[in-house]
């Protein structure tokens, strides 16, 4: 655990950076620092490995003040990962990433070697191991970045917006990666970023700084979101923080309805009768091995031979689909809004339809979770939203 | 000088160990000490002044007004301590290249991204293995740069040195050329040699460059297109 114990820093032109901070960052979690420039998460990051030092106040870790050790042998033992990476550029790949087995004085044999199970760990090509950082990818030289943070086993992982200098489809691959390699590793990561979507994604808590070097919050993303501490922190958060907050909320508990998916082989007669049936104007048509084919619409029905087939007939898309068993309320909530029919398709992991919900019904399940008391630790299972 | 041939090459035959060989040799020596001498002054002069930066102003202005004098004046000026010993030429050839040499060090040692500077230090770096283990090495091409400079600059201003009899082709030029025969041959041969011997020490130092820094080449293709045009112009 790193412990933040009335932690104060004033630079010597006056300006306040971080303003009696009191914090305890759990072992094995990320904990995300967020809030807008000039608030002071940064510099309290860099107190921890002491790249900067507290004007008042102590942080340790695991109850040791890290003022008791040499900043240069205190700094081997925790992991460091900057924006834009920080790649020495007169130095292979591999020799990058065993920096610090080297400062430790590891053979150089054992040093190669870990290095290159961590380019396997972090999705880098064995040849990139005597390459240059200059020939990687922006997105590449960040995995090496990590690559490098992790070399010598720290415990401790400290990254300061590691991400941010990348375009954004890359950015959405590194932190898929991140949260990968950290449910492996179970790292102490103390994570920062100005991005509010970043932190609820990547975080097992969010602490929101305020500008001036306050805490505003320290939450589970769910909670902030659901319950944010002041007008700041929600501002912060911005408008539609109750859509995303449903991405902490799986989706396998909505009620799927399969009556009103049919076959390819069945007849338009069938159909209408099934809308007559349910009261519901549009069916799904699926394919034999049950794969979603499109939506027909009680209009299209009423038009065709009620001798034909439905797999004969031009069908609506079906938009995108949202996995039953992995994704959250968010993914299916957004299924349904592009849905031509109003309803999201639920699949399974091969593709096959599960089921299909109406907007209607989908309403009712957000309500339920509405409330401020739910069940934050439902999170852990829910993959990203597509 | 009219009757005379353009060059005389039973003269240059006669006379290719003593004075042309020894000329040579004794140019070699006059300006490989003061570009050695030259780079282990710069290299503590430029790592203070990018340590500690309300130095370089004072520093480079010193460098600068040193290259202004002209050297027949220095040579004559170090002449009462150094008497005709090589000294007299090695010194101010000496402090002629810290102009060229002190910013060169100064901006090789910027180079290194501060990205790349914090997270040195943060991965554990000492400022001392810093400096050799990032900042110098990646000031190499900064500084071989500045070599290059003033390696062809000294040997040229070699030459100048026979004025005050300290020997190199110079002398080769000044004695028998001028002096001795007043005809063409050996003050050809002196320059061809002192052009020669800039261009050869050039190459090598090209060749040093690219063993030293074998990141600045760019062995794929897609890291030439990748990469920013180099820092450096080559100086000419």
């Amino acid at each position: 655990m790193i412990t933040f114990e009335r932690v104060s820093k004033r630079f010597p032109d006056g300006t306040v950076a971080v303003a009696s901070l009191d914090l305890e960052i759990p072992t094995g979690r990320t904990t995300v620092f967020v809030g807008p420039s000039g608030c002071g998460k940064t510099t309290s990051l860099r107190m921890i490995n002491r790249m900067v030092d507290p004007t008042d106040g102590v942080i340790s870790i695991d109850g040791a003040d890290v003022r008791g050790k040499d900043p240069a042998e205190l700094r081997r033992t925790i992991g460091y990962v900057i924006q834009q990476a920080g790649l020495f550029p007169h130095r292979t790949i591999i020799d990058n990433i065993a920096t610090v087995p080297f400062l430790l004085g590891w053979s150089k044999a054992k040093a190669h070697a870990r290095a290159r199970e961590l380019m396997e760990l972090v999705g880098l090509l064995p040849e990139q191991a005597r390459r240059y950082p200059h020939q990687l990818s922006g997105g590449q030289q960040q995995r090496v970045g990590v690559a490098r943070a992790l070399a010598a086993d720290p415990p401790v992982l400290l990254m300061d917006e590691p991400f941010s200098a990348v375009d954004p489809v890359v950015r959405a691959s590194l932190q898929e990666e991140l949260l990968r390699l950290q449910a492996e590793l179970h790292k102490t990561i103390v994570f920062v970023t100005h991005d509010i979507e970043e932190a609820v994604k990547l975080g097992d808590s969010v602490a929101v700084f305020r500008p001036g070097g306050h805490l505003a919050q320290v939450d589970h993303p769910e909670r902030l979101l659901a319950v944010p501490a002041d007008d700041f922190v929600e501002g912060f958060i911005g408008y539609d923080r109750g859509v995303r907050r449903l991405s902490f909320f799986r989706a396998d508990a909505l009620p799927l309805r399969s009556d009103i998916v049919l076959g390819e082989e069945d007849t338009v007669a069938r159909a209408r009768e099934t809308v007559r049936a349910h009261g519901e104007p549009w069916v799904l048509v699926v394919h034999a091995d049950r794969t979603p084919k499109g939506w027909l619409g009680e209009p299209a029905l009423t038009a065709a031979e009620p001798d034909a087939l439905l797999g004969s007939l031009a069908t609506d898309p079906y938009g995108h689909v949202f996995r039953v068993a992995e994704d959250s309320l968010r993914s299916a909530l957004d299924a349904s809004v592009l849905s031509p029919a109003g309803r999201a398709v639920g699949v399974d992991a091969q593709g096959q339809v599960v089921g299909v919900v109406a907007q209607s019904e989908l309403g009712s399940a957000i309500w339920s979770v509405g409330g401020e008391e739910s069940d934050p630790a439902e999170r852990g299972a829910v993959g990203s939203d597509g | 000088m009219g009757d005379q041939p353009l060059i005389d090459v039973d003269w240059i035959l006669t006379n290719l160990g003593d004075p042309i060989g020894t000329s040579l040799l004794e140019h070699i020596k006059l300006s490989f000490l003061p570009i050695l001498f030259g780079l282990l002054l710069a290299l503590p002069l430029g790592v203070l002044s990018a340590r500690w930066k309300p130095l370089y102003p004072p520093v480079l202005a010193g460098v600068n007004i040193l290259y202004a004098i002209p050297s027949i004046a220095l040579f004559f000026l170090v002449l009462p301590y150094t008497s005709f010993s090589m000294w007299t030429a090695v010194i101010p050839l000496t402090l002629y290249t810290l102009a060229i040499l002190v910013p060169n060090v100064v901006d090789g040692l910027g180079q290194v991204p501060d990205h790349v500077r914090q997270a040195a230090t943060a991965m554990g770096f000492g400022p001392m293995r810093r400096l050799l283990q990032v900042d110098l090495p990646v000031a190499v091409p900064f500084v071989i740069a500045g070599l290059r400079i003033a390696s062809v600059a000294t040997i040229s201003m070699v030459s100048v040195a026979s004025l005050v009899g300290l020997g190199g082709l110079g002398q080769l030029i000044l004695t028998e050329g001028f002096r001795n025969y007043k005809f063409l041959t050996p003050i050809l041969v002196g320059i061809v040699l002192s052009v020669a011997l800039a261009f050869l020490v050039d190459g090598l130092l090209v060749l040093l460059q690219r063993w030293l820094t074998p990141w600045t080449r760019d062995d794929s293709r897609k890291a030439a297109r990748a990469a920013a045009p180099a820092p450096e112009g080559d100086p000419a």
